[in-house]
């Protein structure tokens, strides 16, 4: 069984490798697949803190999350369908319709 | 060997962690949207070794199907039906590239001199580390019976929204990516 402190770290550097991911890249489905990693990351919280605390509620909601999680991907994969269709590109910087 | 096997089974976790962590630097990466979607594809499959290894065995089955079986291939199919030009004219990474990188550095040192006694100390060693014993009854119930007893009388209503959220996802999905001919 590992250590509190490890499960915490790697989680850690997951969720900052996904922020890090979202902030620079050009790519959407990749900005999308980097928000997974960091739901990822949260994921492994919860059942760590689960297990700690000896309940279920942490992996229940962790069980919650990935089903939002996948919701999440089809109606964000929907909406790259649909960009694509409409600008032919899915570079996050051709996405400036608001900026006038 | 036997002394080798047995530390590497001691070490399962960080394993398979090393291995999430490397999936994830391949996806954030990688020029090409199909390797980066391997690398995701990699750091799922880690992602569920670490739920098996901290006891989690139900949790890792669902993340192998729903990421490793549908995401994935989800992704894949967006990934061929879009990326018709590997080679885009202003490169992968943003301008700001070494800003953010600055900024998650410092994230990254900010989060560590905050929490340095909760994760190197060693008065909070003993208090974080995770007891088997504290299972109560999840031992001699099973981990998916005990997560069938949260998740159906404890979490119910929680539950019955997601599942409407999913329907109301799937379709929305579909209004989103029909064409507009009809």
């Amino acid at each position: 069984m590992p250590s509190m402190n490890l499960v915490l770290l790697i989680s850690f550097l997951l969720f900052s490798i996904g922020v890090a991911g979202v902030l620079i890249r050009r790519n959407v489905l990749i900005i999308l697949m980097c928000a997974e990693l960091m739901l990822n990351a949260a994921n492994l919280n919860l059942i760590a803190f689960a297990r700690h605390s000896g309940t279920v509620a942490g992996q229940a909601f962790a069980l919650m999350v990935m089903g939002l999680a996948a919701a999440e991907v089809a109606v964000g994969l929907a909406i790259v369908v649909a960009l694509y269709r409409k600008k032919n590109s899915i570079s996050v910087d051709e996405i400036n319709l608001l900026k006038g | 060997m036997e002394n080798l096997l047995l530390k590497i089974g001691q070490n399962l976790f960080l394993i398979f962690g090393l291995m999430a962590l490397g999936g994830a630097a391949i996806m954030v990466a990688a020029k090409n949207a199909v390797h980066s979607v391997m690398g995701f594809l990699l750091a799922m499959l880690a992602m569920a070794g670490c739920y098996l290894c901290i006891g989690a065995e139900f949790m890792g089955v669902a993340q192998l199907l729903v990421y490793a079986g549908g995401i994935v291939v989800l992704f894949l199919f967006v990934v061929m039906l879009v990326e018709l030009s590997k080679a885009k004219e202003k490169g992968v990474f943003q301008r700001q590239t070494p800003f953010a990188l600055v900024l998650a550095g410092a994230g990254v040192v900010g989060f560590v001199g905050v929490f340095w006694k909760t994760i190197f100390g060693t008065s909070a060693q003993e208090a974080l580390t995770l007891a088997p014993g504290l299972v109560n009854q999840g031992e001699k119930l099973g981990n998916a019976q005990m997560l069938s007893r949260g998740l159906f009388a404890e979490y119910l209503l929680p539950f019955e929204i997601l599942s409407v959220i999913l329907l109301v996802a799937l379709v929305g999905a579909v209004v989103l990516a029909k064409t507009e001919r009809v």
